[in-house]
């Protein structure tokens, strides 16, 4: 730690890039005060500027809700596409191929991903594209005023109506059982958790899958709720202390006793620490995982942390076999084929 | 007896999965060598095997390319349609017949031939007999037609690229055939082939063959697509041609396929492609385009530059899947909700199909949005002659969009929806490139790309999209027109129309009747299209659908004194358009206005 007694007058903290904070911010926030929404983009435009991402280099996608509306609100020298309801993952495919090179920060709801937008979820992940995946979920649909989503939980109670009786979908669990890469599950409540693990899911390469529970304060905040910050603070399972290194620091060590912490490396070098500090969980294990999450529906809790990691699967990039280079930055006299090769067919063709 | 030569239609009923299809195509394809002027239409059913199939064979002298309005030899196949296929023949007309498939031949005022099509096959090999007898009875025709066995086996050798054994046994068997006819049966019938000299050298190709071609010197860099007949052809001829076209000495691609879940993330993929800087399409058919909807106005919306390739089947619903229909153009016209207005591309010829391929792209980047291109399966899925394909003369049109960090200080005030140029055309910048970034989004914005729900902003961002798409009515392809002087009717019609105008044109002709021709090429219509109805006292619109889709689009168009000078003559069945009956329909429009 430094000792200089004296703080020069607002001093303004700069990244590895040199970059304030201030350029990762965005728009003001038009969310209702207090929406988890909000924390999760200020861990968002946190994870970036410490990250060192260039914001020129981050597409921020989106469908429609209340969820997909935060773009606007972080990364204001970003790209973004907010599209239409349930469909980011289409449109970031297709972005993706055309510019692989691009960080893609997809922000999703439960309405969004859960409901119409499954199908998509479901075969962008069976793609494995490179992009982070957030879902904002909050068991209702906010901004049509606090119907039930399809990630209610049985018996949990909004503010207005009677408990939802219908199976949830969990996200979490699902993603798991399609060979997600990386699937994790947080707390807009648990800003440390949530920082190391987006950042975390910026660094790895394939489709990183990140479920945060974020109470909607308007409709679903009450205690009946299982998704207000009461009942989550009360319920919450943490896997294990989630620590993240980024590849432009040193991995320091801990005062952990050995076998009671677990370093994952990820794609840029990075590192993704992990200290047990209840059951022990194997994140590479697909049955920890969905056992972990099987007790906690069971015992009507929120088991959060990195759930399941796997760095051995190509992603799509490298499965559709192209040139090196991002598809824009092909030169146009390289994606049309010269006069000869026409003469050519012709000449095949008449013969 | 006279003899008719190449002036005659036949009829081959079979049912499909049974290898007819290869057999037809070995007969088409040996006309097309002997420089008879001929085409081919394929009307299958909805599945694998085992369903009544026709396929139709025209031969024409005047180069007529449509079905016929009649048939002269009748191949009878399949039992299922063997009665309704015999009995709507004509007497006098000829039938080819398989004496095997214990079927009778109930008609006795036709020329009969009975072949033992299925036992000739068992004799060369009995385990596929059923293949064989297909190219039993091309034999039998050949024989009968007199086609010159130097060509059959060119064809066959053609078909079957360098599969030795296949070649010699077609050839065996199309020597049974003729073997039969000669050795048991007499010539009866008037019809002959005779050679003929072509000026140009042609090739037969499919129209989604082609589209796929001209996409890939469009530069496509993303094809995302779902299965639908009839236009999955058109998706795998781009599949096919990248490893030759579009693939580096490493083996790696600079076009991506991606085959989606559905239409509706085909749609999402082509315009995140468009958002990223890339060129992106789709090939489906009306049920895909009926899904895809809400991105079709997102395109618009945000102007996002995307290709959509509609081949086009019978609706509604899933319809008729595998027969055609003009009855997508106003759904791609005013795709998705709200006021919208989208260009469409419709070619009528393969040529056109290849030059339509690759332009989509630079009308989809240099307007920013999407673009349709509309075929059918008439023209989409069978083979027509081709003059060939001719190299792009323009340079890709990569559109408005802001590269350097220099040309975008240069600008007074940027906005990525700001009228800089008063085209109604916006400059816009990429994601990645370090330019100043915007958020697209489907919601009101203003020229800044900010959110707005103000009635000012809404109100020019319409007017100016309104301005954008009708500024390039006469920068798309501009009608085809063939007038006849001091004419007083015109006829409009469009896409794979073009091959039976002609035979329209004639039988109108001979009953007295002379009539111009505009063949719309691109909507929104061109101004030379409303100068030809002006010219002309009346103009009848043609068209394969019920409803008179493009007839609707010009009344709604049409400045208020045109109005009343335009009829529509729409038709469909399900069939390719025969000329007999829109020559018909267009008499009796004639009649009913005379009244």
């Amino acid at each position: 730690m430094s000792d200089t007694p004296e703080r020069p007058a607002r001093t303004i903290k700069l990244n590895v890039l040199n970059e304030p904070k201030d350029s990762y911010t965005g728009g003001k926030s038009s969310l209702c005060p207090g929406c988890g929404h909000d924390q999760i983009s200020s861990v968002i435009i946190n994870a970036a500027w410490e990250n060192g991402i260039e914001p020129h280099r981050v597409a921020k996608m989106s469908g429609i809700g209340c969820s997909s509306k935060t773009p606007a609100y972080y990364l204001g020298k970003s790209h973004g596409f907010n599209t239409v309801h349930g469909r980011m993952p289409s449109v970031t495919t297709g972005a993706y191929t055309i510019n692989k090179d691009l960080l893609y920060i997809g922000v999703s709801g439960d309405g969004d991903s859960a409901s119409i937008g499954i199908g998509q979820l479901i075969h962008s992940i069976r793609r494995n594209i490179d992009m982070v995946y957030i879902i904002e979920n909050n068991g209702v649909y906010g901004l049509t005023k606090g119907q039930y989503s399809a990630t209610a939980d049985i018996g949990s109670k909004k503010k207005k109506g009677v408990p939802n009786k219908t199976q949830p979908i969990d996200l979490c669990a699902l993603a798991i059982n399609l060979g997600c890469t990386f699937v994790a599950r947080s707390f807009s409540g648990s800003k440390k958790q949530l920082s190391s693990l987006i950042k975390a899911a910026m660094s790895h390469k394939g489709f990183a899958l990140i479920d945060v529970i974020s109470p909607c304060v308007t409709f679903n905040n009450n205690d009946e709720s299982m998704r207000s910050y009461g009942y989550v603070k009360e319920n919450e399972i943490t896997l294990h202390m989630t620590d993240y290194i980024p590849h432009f620091n040193p991995v320091e060590e801990i005062d952990v006793p050995e076998g009671h912490y677990r370093d994952i490396t990820l794609h840029d070098g990075s590192t993704i620490r992990l200290e047990t500090i209840s059951a022990e969980h194997d994140p590479e294990s697909s049955i920890a995982a969905l056992t972990a999450l099987h007790h906690a529906e069971v015992a009507k809790k929120h088991v959060t942390g990195l759930l399941y990691f796997d760095n051995s699967k190509p992603s799509l990039a490298e499965d559709l076999g192209l040139v090196d280079m991002p598809l824009v930055d092909v030169p146009n006299d390289v994606l049309r084929p010269s006069k000869d090769t026409l003469d050519k067919i012709n000449t095949a063709l008449y013969n | 007896m006279a003899t008719i030569a190449n002036d005659f239609t036949i009829n081959i009923a079979t049912a499909n999965g049974t290898g007819s299809q290869s057999a037809n195509l070995i007969l088409l394809q040996s006309l097309f060598e002997m420089g008879i002027p001929v085409s081919g239409k394929n009307m299958f059913p909805s599945n694998i095997s085992g369903l009544p199939t026709w396929y139709i064979v025209r031969l024409s002298d005047h180069g007529y390319q449509a079905p016929g309005n009649r048939t002269h030899i009748q191949v009878l196949v399949n039992p299922t349609t063997w009665h309704e296929d015999l009995e709507s023949l004509e007497p006098g007309s000829v039938v080819i017949w398989n004496e095997n498939a214990k079927m009778e031949m109930t008609r006795d005022d036709v020329i009969s031939y009975p072949i033992p099509m299925s036992s000739l096959a068992r004799k060369i090999n009995p385990k596929i007999a059923k293949l064989v007898t297909n190219i039993i009875y091309v034999g039998v025709i050949a024989e009968i037609l007199g086609i010159d066995q130097a060509e059959l086996e060119s064809a066959v050798a053609k078909q079957f690229k360098g599969k030795t054994t296949a070649i010699e046994l077609n050839i065996t068997a199309l020597g049974l055939g003729r073997d039969y006819f000669k050795e048991n049966l007499s010539k009866s019938d008037p019809y002959v082939v005779e050679r003929r000299t072509i000026e140009k050298k042609q090739f037969f190709i499919e129209g989604n063959e082609a589209v796929a071609l001209g996409c890939i010197y469009g530069g496509v860099q993303l094809l995302a697509w779902y299965p639908i007949t009839p236009s999955s052809s058109l998706a795998e001829g781009i599949i096919n041609y990248i490893p030759q076209l579009r693939t580096d000495d490493d083996g790696n691609a600079t076009c991506a396929v991606v085959q989606a879940e559905d239409e509706l993330a085909a749609a999402g993929m082509v315009l995140g492609a468009g958002w990223a800087g890339g060129r992106g399409m789709t090939a489906t058919s009306g049920p895909g385009i009926s899904l895809m909807q809400e991105f079709i106005g997102l395109g618009y919306f945000a102007e996002i530059p995307s290709v959509f390739w509609d081949v086009n089947r019978v609706g509604p619903s899933t319809g008729l899947p595998t027969r055609t229909q003009q009855s997508d153009i106003t759904m791609l016209y005013e795709g998705s909700h709200g006021d919208t207005q989208h260009i469409v591309l419709i070619p009528g010829t393969v040529e056109e199909c290849f030059e339509f391929g690759w332009r989509a792209f630079d009308y989809a980047e240099r307007f920013q949005t999407p673009v349709f291109g509309l075929s059918d399966l008439d023209l989409g899925m069978n083979r027509w002659a081709c003059e060939g394909f001719e190299y792009p003369d323009q340079d890709m049109d990569r559109g408005k969009v802001v590269r350097d960090r220099d040309v975008f200080e240069a600008f007074e005030d940027f906005g990525r929806y700001l009228d800089v140029d008063g085209d109604g055309i916006p400059y816009r910048t990429l994601p990645g490139s370090g330019m100043d970034p915007i958020l697209y989004r489907g919601t009101g914005h203003n020229p800044k790309g900010v959110y707005s729900e103000k009635p000012h902003d809404y109100f020019e961002l319409m007017q100016r999209l309104r301005r954008k798409i009708d500024g390039a009515r006469d920068l798309l392809p501009a009608p085809i027109l063939r007038e006849e002087t001091e004419c007083e009717i015109g006829i409009i019609y469009l896409g794979s129309m073009e091959n039976t105008i002609q035979e329209i044109d004639d039988i109108l002709e001979a009953t007295g009747i002379k009539v111009s021709q505009c063949r719309v090429r691109a909507l929104p219509m061109h101004s030379e299209v409303e100068d030809f109805i002006r010219r002309h006292e009346m103009t009848i619109v043609l068209e394969l659908n019920r409803d008179g889709q493009m007839y609707g689009i010009l009344r709604k168009e049409l400045p208020n004194d045109l109005i009343t000078k335009v009829r529509s003559a729409a038709h469909s069945d399900g069939d390719p358009p025969r000329a007999g009956i829109y020559a018909q329909l267009i008499l009796d429009t004639l009649k009913e206005e005379e009244q």
